[in-house]
């Protein structure tokens, strides 16, 4: 069940790595979040941790709903442009994600012999840094870099619930505050009329 | 304690949202309230757990803050006359003050923290809180460098929390949760017995930081964001911004020399050495203030860290605290040297009448030439302790002649960058017309608390207390 969700998160990227169009972009996102969350629950039942579950829920609830919503209003809010065309073509991509992919399964070879649980699940964590990095990357407009730069966080979530089953439960309700954080300030830079009024 | 030191920030962040103008001097003056408990902290004794293990107070990071509490200071008077220099709408100043409590309280955490999650967390907050200071000037240029720093610093700090969650990874074997500990990880550094997943952690951890500086090779973008904000933000950043970054490479670095030392001081020597190779090019090729100073910034946040590295922890820590006094005392000048114009050097030192004029100008020209080392400026005796420490390091490891190689190199990059601040320093006081220009009483009053800070520096009193940081 955990393999299938890994594969789930993973596939969520990659197709959003594709999209074209601003709110499918953030429904791919709030995917992405959701499987990570579900994954939180499935290892937090299986290693009998509390503080992984509530982790879960959280994830979901801030990461699946909350901030694609918030994302969305942001957009009508301010008018975002919706059409987001990727600057790499998408022949060009193709090769590229699963050359990540590889490349980023080579490089984690020697880590994973390190970690006793979920090992590959280590490789799968660190490809989707990467992937987030190029979807950052390939597009000019600023709403796809803050899905890049929110994925780029669910990455790194998924590594630490991968690689060390989940961070002290202070440390990951800071990051979850940070992120909150982060939308604020987001919204405050989208204020563009207050330039013209001042 | 941790109330106290918190409680300045509370009463910022609520007269923040004050509309009225004594608000706005209440504000500088509550920025005062910081010292009370910093001071009292370099005075308890240490280690002192300020909340149970997560924030704990020892010599390195009491010195830090207090040096950080002094720049705030500084900072916050000179805000006051921020509206006198530039075009600043009222409510933007307020928010300004509001983002600079959340800064401080980021700060607080990030500085104290003996937990690398806590760390992180404070390093995020203070870093998000930036991105809105940057954004008060309400330029195309600062809005387009308000993203820029969004996005590359969001992309840094999440190359820190990548790199801590590997080495909590490494570690979490052995300590279990409390593998998070900066205390406890340094004391069981040699037990760890993936040390491969350590450094990779580490270094990951370390590129995070170096692109928060400025490093090798995003050399630019830090310039380019304080070009194009105002001032005091500029000042923010080299005098606490960086100080928070810096502490983490400390203690970092600290459990790294326990795993590998070999390959910690190559990593580092080799990227602080084309730092400096490449940032001393930029500053000769540098056409205003701004950038001067930042680059500047850059090069001697790369000493400090090659200093650390090679032993030097004296020097390390007194480089630190010159260049977090000197900086952002430059940065704050700017508003007064650019009156005329952003790209206008020559002529900059010129048309300062009367007795606060004169200290200006003085007070300027000292602090610029003290920051490319000029006895007695603390920066020489850091910069002559710090390579001798460089020399021990070879000595020990059978190096002394690449080491020597090395030394001279640097010191042929640190004179391109000396020629550059003297030709505009030259430039400065020589050369353009006169035109005359204002001095407000709390801009000099904060760049005398500067310089005073200078002089307490390199007291015996001050210098025993940081060779005793070991």
């Amino acid at each position: 069940m955990v393999d299938f969700f890994i594969g789930l998160f993973l596939a969520s990227l990659i197709t959003a790595l594709f999209t074209t169009r601003l709110y499918r972009l953030l429904v791919w996102y709030s995917f992405n979040s959701l499987t990570l969350g579900v994954l939180a629950l499935l290892i937090g039942i299986k290693i009998d941790d509390n503080a992984m579950l509530i982790t879960g829920i959280a994830t979901i609830v801030i990461k699946a709903i909350a901030i694609p919503y918030f994302l969305k209003s942001f957009s009508q809010k301010f008018h975002f442009i919706r059409q987001i065309q990727p600057n790499i073509k998408i022949q060009y991509a193709i090769i590229l994600i699963p050359a990540i992919l590889v490349f980023t399964f080579y490089l984690a070879k020697p880590i994973t012999h390190m970690i006793a649980n979920n090992s590959n699940y280590v490789a799968i964590s660190i490809s989707s840094l990467f992937l987030s990095l190029l979807l950052m990357m390939e597009h000019k407009n600023v709403a796809p870099k803050i899905t890049g730069f929110l994925s780029m966080e669910n990455s790194l979530f998924l590594l630490g619930i991968t690689a060390t089953n989940g961070m002290p439960m202070l440390v990951e309700l800071g990051i979850f505050f940070d992120l909150l954080m982060a939308i604020v300030v987001i919204n405050l830079l989208f204020r563009r009329e207050e330039m013209k009024n001042a | 304690m941790l109330e106290l030191l918190l409680f300045p920030a509370f009463i910022i962040f609520g007269l923040s949202f004050i509309k009225s103008d004594k608000a706005k001097r209440l504000l500088a003056f509550v920025s005062f309230l910081i010292l009370i408990p910093t001071v009292k902290l370099i005075s308890l004794p240490k280690p002192f757990h300020l909340f149970k293990d997560y924030l704990v107070v020892d010599d390195l990071n009491a010195y830090i803050l207090f040096v950080s509490s002094i720049v705030g200071i500084g900072v916050t008077l000179a805000l006051m006359t921020l509206d006198k220099h530039v075009k600043v709408s009222k409510n933007a100043y307020r928010r300004f003050y509001r983002f600079f409590a959340i800064f401080w309280i980021g700060l607080i955490f990030s500085i104290l923290s003996n937990n690398m999650g806590i760390y992180w967390i404070g390093l995020e907050l203070a870093t998000l809180s930036t991105v809105y200071m940057i954004k008060t000037n309400h330029s195309t240029a600062a809005y387009k460098e308000a993203w820029n720093y969004m996005i590359v610093g969001a992309i840094a700090i999440s190359l820190i929390l990548f790199g801590i969650i590997l080495i909590y990874a490494s570690a979490k074997p052995i300590l279990g949760e409390d593998a998070m500990n900066f205390n406890l990880l340094l004391a069981h550094a040699k037990e760890i017995k993936s040390s491969f997943l350590f450094e990779l952690g580490f270094a990951t951890v370390s590129v995070g930081m170096f692109v928060k500086m400025g490093f090798f090779p995003m050399n630019l973008w830090l310039a380019n964001i304080e070009r194009a904000s105002f001032y005091p933000v500029a000042a923010l950043f080299s005098g606490i911004l960086e100080s928070a970054i810096i502490i983490g490479f400390f203690r970092f670095s600290k459990i790294a020399m326990e795993i590998n030392y070999d390959h910690l001081f190559t990593f580092v020597f080799i990227y602080t050495i084309l730092t400096i190779f490449i940032v001393s090019f930029l500053i000769y090729r540098a056409k205003d203030f701004m950038r001067l100073f930042s680059l500047s910034g850059i090069e001697h946040m790369a000493l400090i860290a090659l200093f650390w590295v090679s032993g030097g922890t004296f020097a390390a820590l007194l480089h630190f605290g010159a260049h977090a006094f000197l900086k952002p005392a430059l940065f704050l000048s700017t508003g007064v040297l650019e009156s005329n114009g952003k790209y206008k050097i020559a002529g900059a030192l010129k048309g300062y009448k009367g007795k606060k004029g004169t200290i200006f100008w003085f007070l300027v020209s000292l602090f610029l030439l003290a920051i490319i080392s000029l006895p007695p400026s603390p920066m020489f005796f850091s910069e002559i302790y710090g390579f001798g420490a460089m020399i021990k390091v070879a000595k020990s490891g059978d190096n002394l002649l690449s080491m020597m190689a090395a030394i001279l190199i640097l010191l042929i990059l640190l004179s391109v960058i000396f020629y550059k601040f003297v030709e505009v320093y030259q430039s400065m006081k020589y050369e353009g017309k006169v035109y005359e220009k204002k001095v407000y009483v709390t801009e000099l009053f904060s760049l005398i608390i500067f310089g005073i800070s200078l002089i307490i520096l390199i007291t015996s009193p001050v210098m025993n207390y940081l060779r005793g940081i070991s």
